[in-house]
């Protein structure tokens, strides 16, 4: 596993996905610019601007990474040489996962990093109404990366049952949108508004509500933004409910893939 | 003793919508330690097929292979093969060295023997100038033959190489048979599939022969080429400055000829077998029904 | 090689012609067009996924620079008319996507309440963001201001002020709180906002408007004191704004900024017929104060 997490790591790098982010991480230079555009919260629009930016990119990489990886590998056969070398197929599919997962997170170490140089940058000028709190930052981005790190083992998983790249890419962007906006119509078909909702279509959402990954639970950035302390507890709870389902997905992806006919 | 790779009774069946096909149907063979072992066959007739349920790339409907007596579906079988698969895919990012590096560390061979055996390989098989160099950059003949040195880097007892000769130049192909011979010297058992008659000819202990996914022969190369001799082709001269004659003689006759050529004061310059070609056996066999 | 060249000349040559009308055609779309349609705040919730914050951030930045486009405009230039109704729509959406953005709200509050005057909207929309932004005194600032100036409900304005007073500490929510509260003390208490409006921001265009209805409440200001100061000595109302710069009551008629002329209504009211409104006054017979 770990020399398949290395040679992926190796091969993302070789591909100069790198290169790529960085060129696309130059637009971080108009943060400071846009944000003093502000009226009233300079420093928390140069916040919203970079956490936005960080995310966008991860997502990008989430889909194109989780979605190419295995099926490039099926495609162009390279499986077949690897899975001629004493590897359980299990070994392959979690190395390749966390090899993915391991550059999300380093770019998502680096874009933060860079993110918050120039979001500091505002704030030196323009001062907050209260002061910034990094620790929320920094976790706004940690939560992020565990969420495309969920979005990818979905990605994977439909990889594992498909034969292109198109279900796993477009899978992977619409249970992203899906599981964003969960939440929100779970909220809304327990609000009163809802009252006229068929109870189908209620139970309907409530049930995809319960099955689906609920990504929105994973978005910390207004914590970040305005500085409003977290909840510490709610932040446990995510992560276990990450590892819960990441660990079901990962499982349903190699027991699939181990069936799997090349 | 269990035999390095024994299949029994291994059907395949791949359904689609419209079709379903046998590509492989009851095919049972044990190869023997030590052995070179040749799989013939059209395209088509089943050897990929067969070749992908022994390294478990896909799985036999039925029957079972397996390796020195383990099922092939455990992964572990594998430390004790070295695989070459039909036109390998080797990932191309990486340089030749770099992807050796990785097939040791998967084997997990230690730092020291590895570099010793990849350089071995890859000036064996005349790699070492593109070492260093990303396999997209290889041409077909020399991602064959990487793909054969990380098969055989950790030196394993049993070899699978599907079509191992094919895309190779002459000069390669002679390095891959020599290298194929040698494996056996060192007491390796070596399977391999091929569609080109010649290749089974010069190297193979014993041949089987698929069509249709049905196994129609297994038969020992040597008496197979022993009996094929029809007449043996000897050219000679009379005196040292007569012009060469060329005669065409039975097996039974060959040694009153020979005797008979020299006693009388005349040299051979050239005896050769001339033989029912082995491709008539095979197309024999090919188009019994 | 040659024939290349050419050819990327001649395309070039193309878009250098074209893009002149492009341009001007870009220029020439209204501000419905030039901003699309944003949906709803309800509805853009659903598709926003994580991006909600900077979805609402760019839909209030695009307010924000095509408002300044608007108010900026050169005196030569023909001063387009602002479409606050599409304004208040985008507001809406950006305060349901991210309930705690300020800008939002402060341009709501600074522009839109006097200009299109859907104060209940507005305080609704306050109230919305209070119960997201509980650490910000601004937002019960605004309310109580809309509920004390505009709607005259002063229990309610009281309320919200002393509530800015306790987050912020200062002590001018607690004077509003009391003083302004009462009818007589209308101008005076939008003068005292409108500069602790005008303090707070950094944008330009924001704060010229400001800074211009400040100037007018603070003519209307000095002709409701003359005229205050008339009515004690004489015991009656005066006719006309005329009648006080006569009687020595005003040194001269104060200058509306919007470009109106200032007169005392039926009731002894300050009106002008801008109405205190760039805009209003090519309209005949709008004859409504602010």
């Amino acid at each position: 596993m770990k020399n398949i997490l290395r040679i992926t790591i190796l091969g993302i790098m070789r591909d100069r996905v790198f290169h790529g982010i960085t060129v696309a991480a130059l637009v971080f230079g108009l943060v400071p610019v846009i944000s003093q555009l502000s009226m009233r919260q300079v420093t928390e629009l140069a916040l919203t601007l970079s956490l936005s930016l960080t995310s966008f990119l991860l997502l990008l990489l989430s889909v194109f990474l989780g979605g190419v990886s295995l099926w490039k590998d099926i495609d162009r056969r390279y499986a077949y040489s690897i899975l001629g070398l004493p590897l359980r197929r299990s070994d392959y599919v979690l190395g390749k996962y966390l090899g993915i997962v391991s550059f999300i997170l380093l770019t998502a170490t680096v874009l933060g990093i860079v993110g918050a140089l120039f979001s500091y940058s505002a704030i030196g000028v323009y001062p907050p109404n209260r002061p910034v709190l990094w620790e929320n930052y920094v976790y706004a981005i940690f939560f992020d990366v565990l969420k495309y790190a969920l979005l990818v083992s979905f990605a994977f998983l439909f990889s594992t049952i498909s034969t292109s790249f198109f279900l796993p890419m477009f899978g992977a962007v619409c249970i992203f949108f899906v599981g964003s906006s969960s939440q929100e119509a779970y909220n809304y078909v327990n609000s009163p508004e809802a009252a006229a909702l068929h109870p189908a279509a209620k139970s309907a959402i409530t049930a995809l509500y319960y099955v689906l990954p609920n990504f929105g639970a994973f978005d910390f950035k207004t914590n970040a933004i305005y500085s409003i302390p977290m909840d510490y507890q709610g932040l446990m709870l995510t992560f276990v409910y990450f590892c819960c389902y990441v660990s079901i997905v990962l499982g349903l992806a190699v027991i699939l893939f181990n069936r799997r006919q090349l | 003793m269990s035999h390095p790779l024994e299949l029994s009774s291994v059907s395949k069946q791949y359904v689609s919508r419209k079709h379903r096909v046998d590509a492989v149907r009851e095919v049972s063979f044990a190869v023997a330690a030590g052995e070179i072992f040749g799989f013939l066959g059209p395209n088509g007739a089943g050897k990929s097929t067969t070749i992908k349920i022994i390294m478990n790339l896909i799985r036999a409907d039925r029957g079972t292979a397996t390796i020195f007596g383990t099922p092939s579906t455990k992964a572990e079988t594998r430390r004790h093969v070295g695989f070459l698969p039909e036109n390998p895919a080797l990932y191309d990012y990486m340089t030749g060295a770099e992807y050796l590096r990785f097939v040791g560390n998967v084997h997990g061979m230690p730092k020291q023997r590895i570099r010793q055996r990849s350089d071995e390989l890859l000036m064996l098989l005349d790699l070492l100038p593109a070492a260093k160099r990303a396999i997209r950059s290889y041409s077909k003949g020399m991602l064959q033959k990487l793909g054969l040195a990380q098969a055989i880097i950790h030196d394993p007892p049993v070899l699978i190489l599907d079509e191992p000769m094919s895309g190779l130049d002459p000069l390669s192909r002679v390095l891959v048979k020599e290298l194929i011979v040698n494996e056996k010297k060192n007491g390796k058992t070596v399977f391999f599939s091929t569609h080109i008659i010649s290749d089974v000819e010069r190297v193979c202990d014993r041949v089987g022969i698929i069509r249709n996914g049905i196994l129609k022969a297994v038969k020992e190369v040597a008496p197979l080429l022993r009996e094929g001799i029809e007449a043996y082709r000897v050219r000679f001269a009379e005196h040292e400055s007569s012009a060469e004659q060329e005669i065409m003689v039975s097996p039974d006759d060959l040694t009153t000829q020979m005797v008979a050529i020299t006693s009388t004061g005349g040299t051979i310059r050239l005896l050769e077998p001339v033989r029912k070609n082995l491709e008539d056996f095979f197309l024999h066999i090919i188009r019994e029904d | 090689m040659k024939k290349m060249l050419l050819y990327l000349l001649a395309c070039t040559i193309l878009l250098a012609a074209v893009i002149p009308p492009f341009v001007g055609y870009q220029k020439q779309k209204s501000f419905a067009e030039q901003l699309g349609v944003v949906p709803r705040g309800e509805v853009l919730r659903y598709v926003a996924a994580d991006q909600k914050e900077f979805l609402a951030a760019s839909v209030v930045l695009k307010v924000l620079i095509y408002f300044g486009g608007r108010s900026q405009a050169l005196p030569n230039q023909v001063q387009l008319p602002v479409d606050y109704p599409g304004i208040s729509r985008i507001l809406h959406s950006a305060v349901k996507l991210d309930p705690r953005n300020m800008d939002a709200h402060y341009f709501a509050q600074a522009i839109l309440v006097w200009d299109v005057k859907q104060i209940d909207v507005a305080n609704g929309l306050l109230e919305y963001g209070m119960r997201y932004r509980d650490w910000d005194f601004y937002l019960p600032f605004f309310v109580g201001f809309n509920s004390g100036y505009f709607l005259k409900d002063y229990e309610k304005a009281a309320r919200m002020y002393r509530r800015a007073a306790e987050l912020s500490g200062n002590p001018l929510f607690i004077q509003l709180a009391g003083r302004y509260l009462y009818e007589a003390g209308r101008t005076e208490h939008a003068i005292v906002y409108l500069t602790a409006m005008e303090k707070s921001t950094r944008n330009e265009s924001v704060k010229k408007n400001l800074r211009t209805r400040l100037e007018a409440l603070v003519a209307v200001r000095a002709i409701e004191n003359a005229r205050d100061l008339f009515a004690s000595r004489f015991g009656r109302q005066p006719h006309s704004i005329g009648e006080l710069v006569q009687r020595g009551m005003l040194s001269s008629i104060p200058h509306d900024p919007y470009g109106g002329t200032f007169y005392l209504d039926e009731d002894g009211s300050v009106r002008s017929t801008s109405k205190l409104a760039f805009g209003h006054l090519n309209q005949p017979s709008t004859e409504v104060t602010q």
